[in-house]
């Protein structure tokens, strides 16, 4: 393998690092690492909401962050934070430092894992050999990057192509061969990632290579199978909270509401301050009419997810439609007028319309004028399921059957009609409009056989 | 069991803070005195290396121990091994050489494979007259991990008694055996000879 070059001192001196651990020893002892592997920017932090702030501020190059720091927060948690909000560019480089040799299993199976990990003790030789061989890559995969960032899947491919049989390549072939798969992914190739994934299982059965399928199957329609997956990986990986999530996701999509709900709180419970985890768990439990759970996920989501930006209009909205579902319509109203209209306006069209669904269903009487303006115009929007949910509930209160019935249509002509399947019967059941719903069932299906060519969907229903 | 093993946790993590703080302190007199304290170094290493393993093997008696299993490049595995032992083999004047091509990845614990080699390493400098070599090399479907010195070899030789199990020969054979890939378990193997003709110790990770 050909000798890769040693990145010396001058290297080191041009990057900005950021050393952050709550003691102050602590932070002296790698600030002296740094220095001594010749690092001549070298900034400090003493914990969570300060290394966020100093970020933003200022990227630095490297982050050299302790695990543990202080007031339950982790160093994990901060890495996942500023991935979350894209505070990181790939070519940054976050190192986690720890005196926890069970680390190791715990970024083994982290959804987003540093670059890389040192256990204390260790030398300025030892980190700076790690450090060399992270920048190292991230030089190797910069083309990647870049062409990831640009969406340009093309240049994407002929780089993991392309480098595949070089000496560096080989190196990082099952870190290829996943960029691979997640290219595939996103390019909506489905089969071809399933392909590359089951390569990787080949060698060892890594449980994200596993979801990885499972993912791929799930691009494919092919739920049962990828279920049966993440069934065996949440067993096999109980730690892997990633794992959890997509069986969550994966029963939501199948309609198993009740195992999708169990699945997220057990992972949730061993992540209290995961928030994006938090809102998964809403909305299982809402789809499983667990109002309460609904409630209490979202209203810590409102009030304890800190970061600037992280609380957004659809979250306000979901912790209002958790109050309504469980029949607390002040405190709705409440959670409803924060909500306000600067926040409103930097809302896309299905927050705007659920926000005008949910003060209908609220108050009917005062909204129906509103809403006989806006309902045409809905009817022609193609809002995603949570939406046309919001519109069937505030329709049904409305009493306008039409409305209803043009909504759920349309949810039955999209795939997502299976997470919200029961939640839409009950609400026609409830309004004596059953066989309603059967008929459009039928017509779904037909046109599902039919490939939709012979069943017009403006055709009229009974009943309605 | 969990409280007993989250205070020893806690309590070595105390430790291997307050040990990482005087290595900087020690790096720091270095660098302000313009003097070489490697072997200070070492020892302290060497300290926090085994309070894990005795965390380790706590572990790994009470089943609670799962590993940890990722790509590992094997020739940065390696070269990590021998940075941490090359200047006290240097300075007990032994050559210490790396006998590696391929294969270039392989699915194993890198922080438990590479305590494993480091031991191995530090028991070798013991005993090696002149001589240490790490080598790796794929055989029977197997990565073979070998360190093997040119010393006097085990005594008793391991072919004519169990040999007498420290901390860290226990640690070595259990986490072997817990890399486990397609039916097949990882060992350890003790013995005499080799190409150097003294100890021969040999990790076989499937």
């Amino acid at each position: 393998m050909a000798a890769l070059t040693e990145l010396g001192p001058d290297f080191y001196r041009a990057l900005r690092f950021l050393v952050v651990d709550d003691q102050p020893a602590a932070r002296q002892g790698l600030r002296i690492c740094a220095q001594t592997m010749g690092a001549f920017l070298v900034e400090f932090s003493a914990g969570y909401q300060d290394a966020i702030a100093r970020i933003r501020r200022a990227p630095p190059d490297v982050i050299l962050c302790d695990y543990q720091l202080g007031g339950e927060r982790s160093g994990q948690q901060l890495l996942e934070e500023l991935r979350r909000f894209d505070m990181l560019a790939d070519e940054a480089v976050f190192i986690m430092v720890t005196a926890e040799q069970a680390y190791e299993q715990v970024v083994a199976v982290v959804e987003l894992a540093p670059d890389d990990y040192i256990i204390k003790p260790f030398s300025p030789e030892r980190l700076k050999l790690r450090l060399d061989r992270v920048l190292r890559r991230k030089r190797f995969f910069q083309p990647l990057y870049v062409a990831k960032r640009a969406a340009d899947f093309p240049a994407a491919e002929r780089f993991l192509d392309e480098s595949r049989d070089t000496d560096e390549g080989q190196l990082h072939r099952f870190e290829l061969m996943r960029q691979q798969a997640e290219v595939q992914i996103l390019k909506g190739d489905a089969e071809a990632a399933e392909r590359v994934f089951d390569e990787i299982l080949a060698a060892h059965a890594f449980p994200w290579a596993r979801a990885g399928k499972a993912r791929a199957l799930v691009g494919q329609n092919r739920l049962q199978e990828a279920r049966e997956i993440m069934d065996r990986v949440v067993i096999d990986a109980p730690m892997y909270f990633g794992g959890h999530d997509l069986k969550t996701q994966i029963c939501m999509d199948m309609g198993d509401h009740a195992e999708a709900q169990r699945t997220v709180e057990e992972a949730s419970r061993k992540t209290e301050r995961n928030y994006v985890r938090k809102r998964l768990l809403a909305d299982a439990a809402l789809l499983n009419g667990d109002t309460a759970t609904a409630v209490e996920a979202m209203a810590d989501v409102v009030r304890n997810d800190t970061t600037p930006g992280a609380v957004t209009v659809a979250d306000r909205l979901m912790l209002v439609r958790s109050l309504v579902e469980a029949g607390t319509l002040m405190e709705a109203e409440r959670a409803l007028d924060e909500i306000t209209p600067q926040r409103l306006e930097t809302a896309g069209l299905d927050e705007r319309a659920s926000w005008q669904a949910l003060r209908a269903l609220m108050k009917p009487d005062a909204e129906r004028a509103r809403v006989a303006g806006l309902r045409s115009a809905w009817m022609a929007t193609p809002f995603d399921a949570q939406t046309r949910l919001d519109i069937v509930r505030a329709a049904m209160a409305l009493g306008d059957r039409e409305l209803a019935t043009a909504m759920t249509h349309a949810l039955f002509a999209s795939d997502e009609i299976r997470r919200v399947f029961k939640v839409v019967r009950d609400l026609f059941e409830a309004q004596g409009m059953s066989p309603v719903f059967r008929e459009l069932q039928r017509r779904a299906a037909l046109q599902k056989i039919s490939h939709g060519d012979d069943v017009p969907p403006e055709a009229p229903l009974q009943g309605v | 069991m969990q409280g007993v093993l989250d205070i020893l946790s806690s309590g070595v993590h105390d430790a291997k803070n307050q040990l990482f703080l005087a290595e900087t302190l020690l790096v720091q007199a270095e660098a302000e005195h313009g003097i070489s304290l490697d072997e200070a170094r070492f020892a302290i290493e060497l300290a926090a290396l085994r309070l894990s393993r005795v965390l380790t093997a706590y572990k790994l008696q009470r089943g609670l121990d799962t590993l940890s299993i990722s790509m590992q490049p094997v020739g940065e595995l390696l070269e990590e091994a021998v940075l941490i032992n090359r200047k006290h083999c240097e300075r007990l004047g032994l050559s210490l050489t790396v006998a590696h091509q391929r294969p270039v990845l392989w699915p194993l614990d890198r922080e438990l494979s590479l305590d494993i080699l480091s031991n191995a390493l530090q028991n070798a400098s013991r005993f090696a007259r002149s001589r240490i070599v790490l080598s790796a090399e794929e055989r029977e479907g197997f990565l073979r991990l070998a360190v093997e010195d040119d010393g006097a070899g085990f005594d008793p030789p391991p072919h004519t008694a169990a040999p007498r199990l420290g901390v860290g020969l226990f640690v070595a054979r259990e986490i072997a055996a817990q890399h486990q890939r397609g039916g097949r378990q990882g060992r350890l193997s003790l013995s005499n000879g080799g190409a150097l003709g003294g100890a021969v110790f040999e990790l076989w990770l499937p």
